[in-house]
């Protein structure tokens, strides 16, 4: 079986939240990047787990080869650590034909693939964290005519075909579909491992394989996006919290009760 | 109805109202309005009771109905057909969803099929001419971004309702439904469920009270006092993110950007920070109570009432004082 696991680096979203709760995220002069330099970038963390329930696939004793391919400045980093977790092949895609959409994203996505020989299960994060679209799944999937299934949790293999459960609004839900076909991965799937020393060690000398949509037989015409971003900024909170303050943790909790119940908040 | 601005819902919520339509109408409907186009409704499947109702008093012009046996449920793959073909033989100037679970997998792929701009979380839609901007949030929430869509073709937008107020307008005249023709003889869905989700019971999405707990509870066992002040209160317990990662709580409870959005009359958040991703699935709340033992903590910027102090010393006291 042929896992292609997609995964995009972002900007560490903690590191992010601390600058908006901190009021100290700002957009630079261009009106569209953050100023923060120092914040860290990592895997998405949805993806981390796509290739975690790639992993399972293959502790189960399945016959399966993972290939990572992640599209970005220098994923080499995290690259590797695909490489030490597990990951029989890594690969970079470099583009400098400017910011790419979503379309964008998912074509070079897909001319790798095709590159590569295909792939019987893709998996990717339930969507990126930085721009929290989750759409270049759904748009490989369309586009190579597979299904898809959203936001699992759990992804076992049997033969030519995947049972996922879902995370869906009213529970957990089990489906099957026949391979090939795209999956998306959810943070119900659990935490996901970490390299051992060694494997860390090991996975230093891993030259991830960098490619190009020249490479890929893509032109620049193919990766016009449809969707371009004009601006960025910082939404801005209007507070006005009645504190409830002075005496015990009892008079305070009387307190909220009574004013819950005034405001009609509480019958 | 070629160049119309098209809402498509199907569902229903309490209500009777498909989840989020009021919220995606008053904000197509300005739309409509500042660009001099129709506004249309569509819905697939079985249609809601107050849809004609309601579409009469949000000015919408014309209001469609796809229906087929194979619709129920709405499956994927039978909708997107439906849409896509829908598409071609009206060609809308733009097709606006509520964004849900389902809407994560029809609107992108509508959109690899029309070969359209995609946006997903949307916040606002501008429009000049042939441009489109459309404000998304980002960062689950931590900044906005607006993005250019240019050109020809239908782009495709999944609005999240609970950042939008609904306009609310006055009674107008129901109207017809319209049924459109599209063949779906040739679509099977190619996702089997072999395992519905249960629906236990009352859904967080739909209740009045929700008590959430966060890490600031410390421990597993602690969240016992978050339950029993919902059931003091007659709402519903709900979490952060990390209670669920960490396995305290099932996942139906986690409420943010990627778990519950709910829209709550009060939402108490008690030793939870109040990070955008948090605040996604809550910050629509009509009032949130704060428990918080920093007075700094982010989360009393959305509050209207908060307590600075420890959640276990203040948790037994509220469910006291909540029963009295
Ligand atoms: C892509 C992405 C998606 C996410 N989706 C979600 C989501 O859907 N839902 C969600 O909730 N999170 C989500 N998160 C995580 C989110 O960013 C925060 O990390 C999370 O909400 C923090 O949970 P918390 O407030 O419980 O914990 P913390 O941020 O650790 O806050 C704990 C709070 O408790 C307070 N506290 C500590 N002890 C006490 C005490 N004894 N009494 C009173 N207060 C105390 C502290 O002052 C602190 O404010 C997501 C993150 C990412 C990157
Ligand atoms: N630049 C990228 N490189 C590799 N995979 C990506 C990239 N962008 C998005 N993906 C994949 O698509 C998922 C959803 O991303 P998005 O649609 O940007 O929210 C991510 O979790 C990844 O699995």
């Amino acid at each position: 079986m042929r896992i292609v696991i997609c995964v995009k680096e972002v900007l560490d979203p903690d590191a992010v939240n601390n600058y908006a709760i901190a009021g100290r995220l700002e957009i630079g002069d261009d009106g569209m990047s953050l100023t923060q330099t120092a914040i860290p970038r990592l895997m998405n963390g949805f993806d981390e787990q796509a290739l975690e329930a790639a992993l399972r696939i293959k502790d189960t004793g399945v016959d399966c080869s993972l290939t990572v391919v992640s599209i970005g400045e220098d994923p080499s980093k995290i690259l590797k650590h695909c490489a030490a977790l597990g990951a029989d092949s890594v690969v970079a895609i470099k583009t400098d034909a400017g910011a790419l959409d979503g379309h964008g994203v998912a074509t070079l996505l897909l001319a790798q693939i095709e590159a590569g020989g295909g792939a019987d299960l893709i998996l990717c994060g339930r969507q990126a964290s930085d721009d929290d679209q989750g759409v270049v799944p759904a748009l490989i999937a369309e586009r190579l005519g597979m299904p898809l299934v959203t936001f699992a949790r759990a992804v076992e293999a049997s033969g030519s075909s995947l049972k996922v459960t879902r995370v869906v609004p009213d529970g957990d839900e089990v489906v099957e579909v026949v391979c090939p076909a795209v999956v998306t991965v959810s943070n119900e799937l659990g935490e996901p491992r970490y390299p051992t020393a060694a494997a860390k060690i090991k996975a230093r000398k891993v030259k991830p394989q960098v490619t190009s949509p020249a490479d890929l037989g893509v032109a620049d015409g193919d990766l016009a996006p449809r969707i371009q971003m004009i601006r960025q900024f910082v939404p801005t909170v209007q507070g006005n919290c009645e504190f409830i303050d002075g005496g015990s943790p009892a008079e305070q909790a009387d307190k909220l009760i009574a004013r819950l119940r005034e405001e009609s908040l509480l019958s | 109805m070629s160049n119309a601005i098209v809402v498509c819902t199907w569902g229903e919520e309490r209500g009777g109202l498909p989840g989020g339509a009021e919220e995606v109408l008053s904000l197509a409907g300005s739309l409509a309005r500042s660009v001099g186009s129709d506004l249309v409704w569509l819905t697939l499947g079985a249609q809601a009771a107050g849809v004609a109702e309601t579409a009469g008093r949000y000015g919408v012009a014309a209001l469609h109905q796809i229906d087929d046996a194979k619709l129920a449920d709405i499956p994927a793959d039978v909708a997107v057909e439906a849409l896509a073909q829908y598409c071609e033989q009206q060609s809308p100037r733009i097709v606006l969803f509520n964004q849900m679970a389902a809407t994560r997998t029809i609107a992108p792929r509508l959109a690899a099929r029309l070969d359209s701009a995609v946006v997903m979380g949307v916040t606002e839609v501008a429009a000049d001419g042939d441009t489109f901007d459309i404000t998304a949030s980002a960062y689950g929430g931590d900044t906005r971004v607006v993005y250019r869509v240019a050109g020809a073709g239908t782009p495709v937008a999944a609005v999240w309702a609970t950042a939008i107020t609904a306009e609310c307008p006055e009674a107008g005249a129901s109207l017809a439904v319209e049924s459109v023709a599209v063949d779906l003889s040739s679509v099977s869905e190619r996702v089997d469920i072999v395992e519905p989700a249960k629906a236990e019971g009352p859904k967080l999405e739909d209740a009045e009270i929700i008590v959430s707990g966060g890490r600031g509870l410390g421990a597993v066992e602690n969240y016992k006092l978050i339950r029993d002040l919902a059931e003091a209160l007659d709402g519903m317990a709900g979490a952060s993110r990390p209670l669920v990662d960490e396995g305290w709580v099932d996942s139906n409870h986690q409420v943010g950007l990627t778990g519950k959005i709910t829209k709550p009359n009060l939402y108490v958040a008690v030793g939870i920070s109040g990070a955008s991703q948090h605040m996604a699935g809550c910050g629509a709340a009509n009032a949130i109570a704060a428990i918080n033992k920093d007075s700094e903590a982010a989360i009393f910027q959305y509050a209207r009432f908060g307590i600075v102090g420890d959640a276990l010393e203040l948790l037994p006291e509220l469910i006291r004082a909540a029963r009295s």
